[in-house]
């Protein structure tokens, strides 16, 4: 029930005008802003959806170094130092001597050496797991990697993709260039001297010379070395005893290759690697983006958010935020809860047939002041209402209410630092004072129209605007309307040409750039007038 | 409900800090540590605590039944945690914000992993050597391995608070109510 706003992204399409928002497509181009990112060169705003994305650098979550991408594929996107996670419950894994050797029962004589005795193994905090359950143990606390390589590289999995590679390699055209880059091993064997580039034609023809591949192993004794789903499994689930001997979905998927389905089979795994990102405007290709190269930090080196260049809205409703207040005033007071909540969905929600108040504020991120134009955006209520069950089914879809909201431009100031606003306390003491006694004056009288709609308050960098919603007596769903925001802005000029000109063109000097955007306002779901209680809308 | 009569039995080499909630008959043994803001509830029964023990910043313990709550030796009670067990035995680990129900019935090296509700409708009894971890409270057996070092450690941890507490917080001293 909480009301918000979501800024609109065209996507790179034609029409910059959003969808109306009662349609179901419509909830895909509107964002929050705070996932929301600028490009100054098209100025436009961009989401998630229609940025490009470009990794940036590897990095291992545990032990934070950065690998170099020609390690990363080499590796297998994994860390190759001593990162392991543990199979069951994928915490990290850390190496831990040996016990001691126990002379007595509890009592220790000898003192225990700082780097302690052999066998090392690795050893899982969280979940008490230890490698030696599944037969892993290290002379050394150092270089796991190289102890461990001889194992992987003998792994059934691994001289089976070997082998693979091997077969594929002299068939490639010449394109295997491309090839060598991405697989390692490739690039060894000298690719080919095909005649030009394959047509279609010699590309059929190569594909009937392709000899035929003889994997390793026999398919059929495959299910031995994994969940090939074969007889192997078979028995394994015959001699079930306990569903924990299956491994979970969760600690099987981290595996490169398809393994063995119990939990005693799970090996430790390298730590996968993750990859920072950064984002490029799709039409211009200018970097919107871009993380610091260093793994441990999280700040950016471009950073072109949304945030910094257009004004945050939120809409607030009053009533509701006096309910809540009273509520738990109320609350604090009396144990029970069971009748609150029937009040609080009937008084502080929008019901139909009354007309409600609501109060947006608009946060200016820029350092010059702005102005800004509200409009609310022509809601095409279709006119198909034509018969009777059909016109009252429409009608459910799309609420009847009308939205007024200021229209003339107001002002915003701009940002700075906090101690730069001089009336600063005066104007939050004032501020709920202030609210007191608009919402108290609301109660008993009725105050003129320009009250609540308008510019209701201006402080620091904030202004708040009311604007009335008033819900038509058949009203149901939800209610949203898409408001364009149009503001302009004054941006200084660089150029040093201040000092000759003098009087009329120093204004002209400056720039008044103007950026409009569409915004959807949801204030929430109607209570419909006839039945008190919620009614479920799974229309 | 019967006044709650404070009597407390605190041997001389443990150390409780002052700012220790105790209520109840209590009886805390050599060597046990209890750090200030600790709770421990004897409400309907009394509670023995083992000696070497190590009870941290906001644990609760609380013994809501009559009969004796026994604890045993070299038991660790991370910050926050909640135990209403009816016996614990020795070399356990309570993690932070854990709780265990009055329900269940610990033996010796369990760990409780952080926020892990122990809460199990009917009775039960945690063999030796049993983790419970994950949000879901998972449980696996512990092989034991190891447990040679965490015991050392776990003393260790315990000779460092017994010197550096008493200089930075004033003690409890005697049996005082």
């Amino acid at each position: 029930m909480v009301s918000n706003v979501l800024y609109h992204c065209p996507c790179l399409s034609a029409s910059s005008v959003p969808p109306p928002p009662h349609l179901e497509s419509s909830a895909y181009s509107f964002h929050p802003l705070h996932t929301l990112f600028f490009c100054e060169e098209c100025d436009a705003v961009r989401c998630n959806r229609c940025v490009s994305v470009e990794v940036s650098g590897y990095y291992c979550p545990n032990c934070l170094f950065e690998v170099p991408s020609a390690s990363v594929r080499a590796e297998k996107n994994r860390c190759a130092r001593n990162c392991f996670m543990c199979p069951n419950c994928r915490n990290t894994l850390s190496v831990v001597p040996s016990d001691p050797p126990d002379a007595g029962d509890g009592r220790l004589s000898a003192p225990i050496s700082t780097v302690g005795e052999p066998p090392f193994f690795l050893y899982c905090n969280h979940c008490r797991w230890d490698s030696s359950e599944v037969g892993i143990t290290f002379e050394k606390p150092t270089g796991l990697a190289a102890q461990l390589q001889k194992l992987e590289d003998y792994a059934p999995e691994s001289l089976e993709f070997d082998r693979l590679k091997e077969h594929f390699e002299p068939i490639l055209p010449a394109a295997s260039a491309a090839l060598a880059r991405d697989i390692p091993g490739v690039a060894k064997y000298t690719p080919h001297a095909r005649s030009g580039r394959p047509s279609g034609k010699d590309r059929s023809a190569n594909k009937d010379e392709m000899p035929e591949y003889k994997s390793r192993l026999d398919i059929n004794h495959a299910s031995t070395y994994g969940s090939g789903g074969g007889d192997v499994d078979v028995e394994l689930m015959r001699r079930l005893e306990d569903v924990s001997e299956i491994a979970s979905l969760e600690q099987r998927w981290n595996y490169s290759w398809s393994t063995s389905l119990e939990t005693r089979d799970l090996k430790p795994l390298r730590i996968p690697l993750h990859s920072k990102r950064s984002k490029r405007c799709p039409a211009c290709t200018h970097i919107l983006i871009k993380p610091e190269q260093k793994a441990q930090s999280v700040r950016y080196k471009i950073k072109l958010v949304a945030a910094n260049y257009l004004p945050a809205i939120t809409v607030a409703l009053p009533h509701q935020i006096e309910m809540l207040g009273h509520i738990s005033a109320e609350a604090a007071k009396r144990s029970t809860k069971a009748p609150v909540d029937d009040d609080k969905d009937t008084r502080g929600g929008l019901q139909a047939g009354k007309t409600y108040p609501f109060h947006m504020s608009l946060t200016n991120p820029l350092y010059d002041p702005i102005q800004v134009r509200l409009s609310v955006q022509r809601m095409h209520v279709a006119a198909a209402v034509s018969s009777g069950e059909g016109g009252t089914i429409d009608k459910a879809r799309r609420p009847p209410f009308a939205i007024s909201i200021p229209t003339t431009p107001f002002s915003v100031a701009p940002f700075a630092e906090a101690w730069e606003y001089e009336d600063d306390e005066e104007m939050f003491g004032l501020d709920d004072d202030e609210l007191e006694a608009r919402l108290s004056g609301r109660e008993k009288e009725p105050k003129p129209r320009s009250k609540t709609v308008g510019i209701l308050e201006k402080r620091a960098n904030v202004t708040v605007v009311g604007g009335e919603v008033a819900l038509g007596k058949e009203a149901r769903g939800e209610v949203k309307f898409n408001m364009l925001v149009a503001y302009t802005y004054r941006s200084d000029d660089p150029a040093p040409s201040e000092g000759h000109d003098i009087s009329p063109s120093k204004k002209a000097a400056l720039e008044t750039k103007t950026f409009a955007f569409y915004t959807v306002v949801d204030l929430g779901n109607i209570i419909p007038k006839e039945e008190a209680r919620i009614d479920p809308y799974d229309v | 409900m019967a006044p709650i009569r404070d009597k407390f039995t605190i041997h001389s080499k443990a150390i409780v800090c002052q700012d220790v909630e105790l209520k109840g008959d209590i009886t805390i043994g050599s060597g046990t540590i209890v750090h200030p803001k600790a709770t421990i509830f004897a409400v309907a029964g009394p509670i023995v605590i083992g000696s070497g023990c190590i009870i941290e910043e906001s644990a609760i313990i609380v013994n809501r039944r009559k009969e004796v709550m026994r604890i045993g030796d070299d038991n660790l009670f991370e910050i926050g945690c909640r135990i209403e067990a009816p016996s614990i035995g020795f070399f356990n680990t309570f993690s932070t914000r854990s709780r265990v129900h009055h329900t269940v019935r610990i033996s010796s090296f369990c760990v409780i992993g952080a926020n892990c509700v122990l809460a199990p409708a009917d009775d039960d009894t945690l063999s030796d050597y049993t983790v419970v971890y994950g949000p879901s409270a998972e449980r696996r057996t512990w092989t034991g391995k190891g447990k040679i070092q965490e015991a050392d450690l776990r003393r260790k941890h315990a000779e460092y608070l017994r010197e550096m507490l008493p200089k930075f917080n004033r003690l409890r001293r005697g049996d005082g109510t």
